[in-house]
């Protein structure tokens, strides 16, 4: 579906691996023409594994942890091609050195020196390649003078160390391990991990099958926790590491049955996700990748929520609005950056005043540009004095504004944007609307303050994708037109639509401020140089110009996408964008809030069921929160 | 059809590059078959000549025969014959015999098949040294046409490997093929004309054997070959080619649409 499927190193989709399981052992056939004649030939369908999704990028190291008997040996037989599976499919990407049985293939008679040979060529390797590498694998394996000795000979140890050697000889791009480094002593297990270690550094994709939950931690990335063939939980590492051995610790007569992706469709979910926007794809993938069955329910007919991004001639446009990741929350990221990569872009806005142009934050660049000046003090000394103008309580926006950054900067790079925005002069808008306006007096043009900031390489419309890739999708449906028949379907709901809209309005409408856009695409590969323009005076009737392309590192196309957003007073049936946060608002969320909270099955998330600003990286955090106290 | 060819363009892509493997399993078969022996590779000739002496022997003083070079004859459609049933029986157990093998590793799985098929095809080039003694020992007149034994040689060669490819894939899912193939075999070889010339039969029989025997082909053009009429072309390469071709393309289709099964019963 996505151009980065070939991206991955190994990728698994719906696939089911099936083994008929005899009642009786029938490999002869007289047997099998006596239960043939005598209509007995019953087969019992026995899944090993029931719809694996796995995407494994490059360089990603993943464990497969699981009781015995989950199907870990059987998945890692079905990405080295060994079962095919029954259902779905799986593709890989790259060469694959599997060590499944150290020594698997020697003949016993055969000497060692022969072994490495036919080892080798079993898999897959040239007679030329092995002799190339004989001596290092004699090194490694520190068998030289036993090399000519037929391997019915040898130690297990030696027989290990040998198959080893021969195996990892080569530098695969994949390499898979299945419960080997089991045997062998400390000495031999230090060697095999430092191979191992050094093969993961140069950027090999493993996937490494133990019960070792210590060594899964050690050497892996990820994890895939397998239970009776299914993926009970996938993500980082030590999520699942800790989710697995927490499931351990209870005793086997009180463990809860993994909650199974249900094959007969009985219709009836898990949870039911109203709005695939950022907040409620963010739950929904928590919700699914614990193992729960979810279906997400869309107004519009695409996914994303405000966030999606439509691709036009390999750029990557933001429909509802410039959308800018950043964070300092860590978890938040890591996640984000395992379902897409996102890139380093960092938004150095631009204002244009009367065809003037100034950097945004308000920093040294700017003052500089304004008054001249070189030094901080000088910009610090010029700022204070203006803000003298104004002292005592504001009382409007006007006084609020020259009060913290001074007049000259109030009215080059703030008036004429704010009364564009809201629709009415500074003098007549409340003072709390800024309650803070950030004045850097250092050279820094970087807009946020966050540890990490960018934008998907892919569009936010993939990374939603991503996030729903393990739950059911309907688009076009609206859930508040038949809100009964969806509420049967699930045990729980979580609503991210408008909140006053879940209870038909009726203690009144919440209100908002709109956006219009006006988009436009050039023949040329740059129009203003920078991926935001505000344009601060009043007499350009357009808020911002946003140029799509500048948001992606290396942009390629030969046109350019160029959006005007124009503000628009807020009425009901235009897109609610930000909500109205004065006291009458406000109060009345609150009455909301309170008939939210007395639902007994409907969670309420998002920037619209909250009636507030979110951030994207805030309102992926409450999603992961919800989940986690959901789903605990 | 186009996609038929694409897929047996990435067969025969696949049998290239698993090349290096096939002649390891072939070599490995050819060392260990006389390891620690005493002879070695010298049983590859003097067991076909022991044998041919017996049955000289049984057949000339047990039953009378009309049939010049008799040990000539007996030999090279006993050589013939034994390659056909070596081969056969080995490939048998190529698939269950590398059970463990193939779970653990992803080998194309017809390699197994045919590694066995090919030593077995060495080990009768080493016993055509018994022939080529045998020859010079009863005073045989060697005709130009001897090295045109390569012909039916690898129309055997390519009957056997759709032979033992079928064979191979139903033993793994019916085992006792095995014991049942001993006794087809045995069958098989009264009604080929080995030890008997084929005018010995009675006519209805020798109608059913000189046409539906494929063994028959191969062994006749054999002889005609080695020591017989000097004659370069004869029908019975025509006929022993296409059913060779034939077995083929039966013995790998039976095996290519079973093979992913293989792994559900070994």
């Amino acid at each position: 579906m996505n151009q980065d499927s070939t991206k991955y190193a190994i990728e698994v989709k719906n696939a089911t691996v099936r083994f008929n399981m005899a009642s009786e052992k029938v490999d002869n056939l007289k047997e099998y023409m006596v239960r043939l004649a005598t209509h007995r030939l019953m087969f019992q369908e026995f899944l090993a594994l029931k719809n694996i999704n796995l995407q494994i990028r490059p360089g990603e190291a993943w464990g497969l942890v699981g009781a015995n008997g989950a199907g870990k040996s059987t998945l890692l037989k079905l990405i080295c091609g060994i079962l095919t599976p029954y259902k779905g499919s799986v593709s890989i990407n790259g060469s694959i050195a599997p060590l499944i049985e150290l020594g698997a293939g020697f003949d016993v008679d055969l000497t060692g020196g022969e072994n490495i040979f036919l080892n080798g060529a079993l898999l897959g390797h040239s007679k030329e390649f092995m002799q190339r590498h004989y001596d290092e694998i004699l090194e490694f394996s520190e068998l030289r003078n036993f090399i000519d000795v037929p391997v019915k000979n040898y130690s297990s140890g030696m027989k290990a160390r040998l198959g080893f050697a021969i195996a990892t000889v080569v530098k695969p791009s994949i390499l898979i391990v299945d419960e080997v480094l089991a045997v062998g002593d400390a000495a031999f297990q230090k060697k095999c991990t430092d191979r191992m270690d050094a093969m993961l550094s140069r950027g090999t994709t493993l996937l490494f099958v133990s019960h070792s939950v210590p060594q899964v931690r050690n050497l892996c990335t990820h994890a895939l926790w397998l239970d009776h063939g299914t993926p009970r939980m996938l993500g980082e590492v030590n999520e699942v590491c800790d989710a697995y051995e927490e499931f351990l610790r209870v005793p086997v007569s009180a463990r809860t049955a993994p909650a199974a992706p249900k094959h007969t469709d009985d219709g009836r979910y898990d949870y039911l996700v109203v709005g695939s926007g950022i907040s409620g794809a963010t739950f929904a993938y928590e919700a699914a990748r614990r193992g729960k069955k979810v279906l997400v329910l869309e107004r519009r007919d695409h996914v994303g929520g405000n966030c999606a991004t439509r691709e036009e001639q390999g750029i990557q446009v933001h429909r509802y609005g410039p959308h800018i990741f950043h964070t300092d929350d860590r978890p938040v990221w890591e996640l984000v950056n395992s379902l897409t990569p996102f890139n380093s872009f960092v938004n150095c806005p631009v204002a244009n005043f009367r065809g003037q142009l100034y950097n945004l934050p308000f920093n040294m660049n700017t003052f500089a540009r304004m008054w001249g000046v070189t030094s901080p003090q000088q910009a610090r000394d010029i700022i204070a004095a203006q803000q003298g103008e104004c002292s005592g309580e504001p009382r409007n926006l006007e006084q609020q504004a020259i009060r913290l950054v001074g007049r000259d900067i109030y009215e080059t790079l703030i008036k004429g944007y704010t009364e564009k925005q809201w629709g009415r002069p500074c003098t007549q808008l409340p003072p709390d609307i800024i309650r803070r306006l950030p004045v850097r007096y250092t050279y820094n043009n970087n807009y946020y303050n966050n540890r990490w900031q960018g934008v998907p390489e892919a569009g936010y419309t993939a990374l939603t994708e991503k996030m729903l890739q393990y739950c059911e999708v309907r688009l076009n449906t609206d859930y508040l037109a038949d809100k009964a028949r969806w509420d049967a379907l699930a045990d729980r709901v979580v609503y991210t639509g408008a909140l006053d809209a879940y209870f038909g309005s009726r203690l009144g409408s919440l209100e908002y401020r709109s956006l219009r856009f006006e988009e436009e695409t050039l023949p040329q590969t740059d129009y203003q140089g920078v991926a935001v323009m505000n344009f601060t005076d009043a007499e350009t009737p357009y808020t911002r110009v946003i140029e799509h392309r500048h948001f992606q590192e290396t942009c390629q196309s030969p046109v350019t996408v160029v959006t005007r957003e124009y503000p628009q007073a807020w009425r009901p049936g235009l897109e609610p964008y930000y909500a109205l946060g004065d006291a009458k608002n406000t109060a009345l969320c609150a009455e909301y809030a309170k008939l939210a909270a007395a639902e007994p099955k409907t969670l309420f998330l998002g920037r619209l069921a909250r009636y507030t600003y979110l951030d994207m990286d805030k309102a992926v955090r409450e999603a992961m929160d919800l989940a986690a106290r959901e789903l605990k | 059809m186009s996609a038929i060819i694409r897929r047996n363009k990435e067969r025969f892509k696949t049998l290239l590059r698993y090349r290096d493997l096939l002649s390891q399993l072939v070599a490995r078969d050819i060392k260990l078959k006389y390891r620690r022996s005493y002879l070695g590779y010298l049983w590859s000739v003097l067991s076909p000549l022991m044998v041919m002496v017996v049955m000289t022997v049984v057949f000339s003083t047990m039953f009378n025969h009309k049939t010049a070079n008799f040990p000539v004859y007996l030999l090279g459609g006993n050589l013939v014959f034994s390659f056909m049933r070596e081969s056969s029986s080995h490939a048998i157990t190529s698939i269950t015999g590398n059970a463990s093998l193939l779970k653990k590793v992803y080998v194309p799985k017809y390699i197994f098949t045919l590694s066995k098929v090919t030593s077995d095809l060495v080990n009768l080039f080493f016993s055509l040294g018994a022939l080529v003694i045998v020859m010079l020992a009863t005073g045989v007149s060697f005709h130009w046409t001897f090295f045109l034994i390569i012909v039916p040689i690898l129309e055997l060669y390519a009957f056997c490997v759709g032979l033992g490819m079928m064979l191979a894939a139903v033993a793994v899912f019916f085992r006792d093929v095995q014991y049942i193939w001993g006794v087809v075999l045995t069958a098989w070889m009264y009604l080929t004309p080995i030890f008997y010339p084929v005018e010995a039969l009675p006519d209805k029989l020798e109608w059913l054997v000189t046409r539906l025997n494929p063994m028959y082909y191969y062994v006749t053009v054999f002889r005609d070959y080695t020591w017989g009429s000097g004659v370069a072309w004869t029908g019975n390469i025509l006929r022993g080619g296409l059913i060779a071709a034939l077995m083929l393309l039966i013995g790998t289709a039976v095996f290519a649409r079973t093979k992913d099964r293989f792994i559900l019963h070994i």
